[in-house]
């Protein structure tokens, strides 16, 4: 087992992209070729070591490598980016495109995060114990699939568009959610277990079940009967017909 | 000013009938000319492919690619072609890079420079967005440009059509090509785009266009005997009608047919049709799609009154834009697509779907067959040139691999052998087993350019010609691209040597220098009775009916960056 604990030396303004931040590219590396790696800070490149006290203990491969980040890390972009396998575990709240097509591992996150959590991604796993802002789990811009496998957890609340053009994959969210969610689903699932407005529109397949209140339910779903999943009983709607869609929306 | 002396260059240059004979290439001052002093700075070609620089006679590469920049932003960070498309940073020389199919402007430059290309021609300008095409020619680096103005669908034009007034149409034509700084007269399924502002569209050439009580055949000869009568450099540049539909190669011929009754004014063709892959189905439906290039080719080849380009289609990710705003219309709801789609005012329509050919798909499949049937069916290279539309039937920085379809047709089986059954029975190719060399390769990509848009300077290496040459790292006799076709590829997307106006502006297939390229325009003469007569009717509309006044619609020499002004005598 390798862990490498990451802590900033000061909290930073301008954002880090830390986008090659992974147990991939960390895995095996020592603490001074760690501090070396180098990462996006306003429009230049530094060192890691510039921003943050790095400490190591042991060396292993991808798998057994766990990065914990210590303290708020609020102003650090795209951690755990691309990242295969490994874990990343942060105690604070983290920037946008955490998780950023990952493809296996996990990331716990102890504290928010900032939009576009878990985006593309198509393995793996995002455990987010605090609330969400906008876009979890969607496409970049313009893209037509946003997460296509995995799942993400979040344990508080989600703002808007939740998972946007998702292909695959799952989303659960304990708490409520804002407009939107699951917009344009193409065949992921996505349990939210609070509120959500104006849900799974332009949905053209998938699931997506809502436990708490839904408000404006759009009209272009068919009622189809009800639906029982774990001994619930759901009303079931079919669409969305705008798009001659067949995904299914459980609601109470 | 500067002297170069290129020497041993095999030199393939169509326009001289000279195929790949070594020789020297003297330039002066921006110009070839026969000798240079001793002092002339030497580039010794070591006996690789010489050309005149590439001329893409039908590109969006300003105006409407904005909208498909807009509607995918997810292009930007495409980078199915490396090298030439993908994120670049900025270097010392260049600017910073993004995009595939649409591509930042700077981006266009440099690409089609890398790949050896010296001059585009934009495919369609609304009259009344031409100030926008320009503001982005304008950062266009190293290309000369020239583009060409819409007229199929425009009030004033199809009044003049119904009322019988060609003085006056010609007038307005040699008015809109001023307005719009264009070089020619485009037209995209004549009429279609006035029915699609009713949600309706012209089923062929003898369909009437709502409300104006004129057909898209009436439209065509009449902007036809126009474009003779102002002596345009260009024939008249048509989109067919029935564009994209199966069964349409019969509207094409039946189009092309219609021409054999115009005389040229100059001595080119009477006729260009464009993107002839998307007007060669046949079949009723797509489900008994199939080609339809062997017909229209037979019919090309007993004929020598127009020339066309091909719209080749390249497997992946395009971007469709066109002012056939139904067509576009049909492929966003089959396709289930996103959608753009504008209204010109009173002059055409206009619209944008991303889409993407697979060659798991027969109907994409037999599409990208089509392409070279059309090619490799039509016996003159003279009367064929090579477009992929691009971005429409892909990026043109995927050129250099088109061309090795057409040079070897190994490379085509390989490709064909990931073909359905299906698609292999609806398509002709396979049986096709003609290769071209790099004499055909450059009459389709230089050479029949400079002929069909009457630039006598470009796409050829005569002496008084301007000094844009490309030079690639390929030696003729020892290569053959039925076989080598990964060097052939390798060496097209990379010149060696890119020359503008006797500058060097890509040296071993980076960028060197980036200076500023002209802008082509044609200001068509018309005896001044005739304008006033008919700027009263335009003021009429543009005092009723535009959102702009005249004196802000049109494009001053302000706007255009080292203009070039064409005059021709319109005949009265």
């Amino acid at each position: 087992m390798q862990v490498v604990k990451l802590s900033l030396k000061e909290a930073n303004k301008i954002p880090i992209e830390a986008d090659n931040t992974n147990p991939d590219n960390f895995a095996g590396k020592t603490e001074e070729e760690i501090k070396a790696i180098l990462v996006w800070y306003g429009n230049d490149q530094y060192p890691l070591g510039d921003f943050f006290n790095v400490k190591v203990e042991g060396s292993d491969s991808v798998e057994n490598t766990k990065l914990v980040f210590e303290g708020d890390v609020s102003r650090v972009k795209r951690i755990g980016q691309n990242m295969s396998a490994g874990e990343i575990e942060i105690n604070g709240s983290v920037d946008m495109h955490c998780g950023f097509g990952m493809r296996g591992g996990k990331i716990v996150i102890n504290g928010d995060a900032d939009s576009w959590l878990g985006c593309e991604m198509t393995g793996g796993e995002i455990i987010l114990n605090g609330n969400a802002s906008y876009y979890v789990g969607s496409g970049y811009r313009g893209e037509a699939c946003g997460m296509r496998g995995g799942k993400i957890t979040i344990n508080g609340n989600a703002r808007d568009y939740l998972g946007e053009h998702i292909c695959g994959g799952e989303i659960l969210v304990k708490g409520s959610v804002g407009l939107l969610p699951a917009i344009s689903n193409n065949g992921g699932k996505i349990i939210i277990e609070g509120n959500a407005t104006m849900p799974a529109s332009e949905m053209k397949s998938g699931t997506v079940i809502i436990k708490g209140e839904v408000s404006d339910l759009l009209p272009s779903y068919k009622e189809e009967g009800t639906e029982e999943v774990e001994e619930v009983i759901y009303r079931k709607f079919v669409g969305d017909v705008n798009v001659g869609g067949k995904g299914v929306l459980l609601i109470k | 000013m500067s002297e170069i002396l290129i020497k041993n260059a095999s030199v393939c240059d169509p326009a001289q009938g000279i195929n790949c004979e070594t020789m020297d290439i003297c330039i002066k001052d921006g110009k070839i000319v026969e000798s240079v002093s001793a002092n002339a700075k030497v580039i010794n070609a070591d006996g690789r492919l010489t050309m005149a620089g590439g001329f893409d006679g039908h590109t969006h590469s300003a105006g409407k690619i904005n909208v498909g920049r807009s509607i995918n932003p997810n292009d930007a960070r495409k980078n199915l072609v490396p090298g030439l498309s993908g994120q670049v940073a900025r270097t010392e020389k260049t600017r910073a890079q993004v995009g595939y199919n649409t591509p930042n402007t700077y981006a266009i430059g440099y690409r089609y420079a890398k790949l050896g290309y010296t001059t585009i021609c934009e495919a369609a300008i609304p009259l009344i967005a031409a100030r926008h095409t320009h503001e982005e020619f304008k950062e266009i680096p190293i290309l000369d440009k020239m583009g060409l103005s819409l007229f199929g669908s425009n009030w004033q034009v199809m009044e003049y059509i119904r009322d019988k007034e060609p003085e006056k149409l010609a007038a307005y034509v040699a008015w809109g090509l001023k307005a719009s700084r264009g070089y020619g007269v485009k037209i995209v399924n004549p009429g279609g785009g006035e029915a699609w502002g009713w949600g309706k569209n012209v089923s062929g050439l003898y369909d009437p266009v709502p409300n104006f009580d004129v057909t898209p055949a009436e439209i065509l000869m009449s902007l036809a005997e126009v474009n003779e009568r102002l002596q345009l450099p260009h024939s008249v540049h048509v989109h067919c009608n029935n564009l994209g539909k199966p069964g349409n190669y019969a509207t094409t011929i039946e189009t092309m047919k219609l021409f054999e009754k115009i005389k040229p004014s100059r001595d080119r063709q009477a006729l260009h049709v464009t993107h002839v892959q998307f007007n060669a189905y046949a079949g009723t439906s797509w489900r008994d799609f199939e080609t339809g290039a062997p017909m229209v080719a037979d019919y090309v080849n007993g004929a020598d009154h127009l020339t066309f380009d091909l719209g080749q289609v390249i497997f992946g990710p395009a971007v469709t834009m066109t002012a056939d705003g139904p067509v576009e219309y049909a492929n966003a709801r089959m396709l289930h697509e996103k959608w753009s789609n504008q209204d010109i005012e009173l002059e055409d329509a206009s619209g944008v779907v991303p889409l993407f050919y697979s060659p798991k798909s027969f109907v994409n499949a037999v599409q990208w067959a089509i392409g070279l049937e059309l090619a490799l069916l039509v016996k003159d290279p003279w009367k064929v040139m090579f477009t992929t539309d691009s971005p429409n039937g892909g990026s043109f920085v995927n050129y250099p691999e088109a061309f090795t379809y057409l040079m070897s047709a190994k490379r085509r089986e390989e490709v064909i052998s990931g073909f359905s059954k299906m698609a292999l029975d609806r398509m002709v190719l396979p049986g096709i087993d003609r290769e071209l060399d790099f004499y055909e390769l450059a009459i389709m990509t230089r050479s029949a350019q400079s002929k069909m848009y009457s630039r006598p300077e470009k796409g050829n290496l005569k002496p008084g010609s301007d000094a844009d040459i490309a030079i690639y790292d390929i030696l003729p006799g020892q290569i053959d691209p039925s076989t080598e076709y990964a060097k052939v590829k390798k060496a097209f997307s990379g010149a060696a040597y890119t020359l503008k106006n006797g500058e060097i502006v890509v040296k071993d297939g980076e960028i060197e220098a980036t200076p500023k390229g002209k802008i082509y325009w044609v200001n068509a003469k018309v005896p001044s009775a005739i304008d006033s007569a008919m700027q009263k009717d335009i003021d009429i509309k543009f005092r009723k009916y535009y959102t702009v006044s005249k004196s802000n619609y049109m494009v001053e020499d302000a706007y255009l960056q080292k203009p070039v002004e064409i005059t021709t005598e319109g005949v009265f």
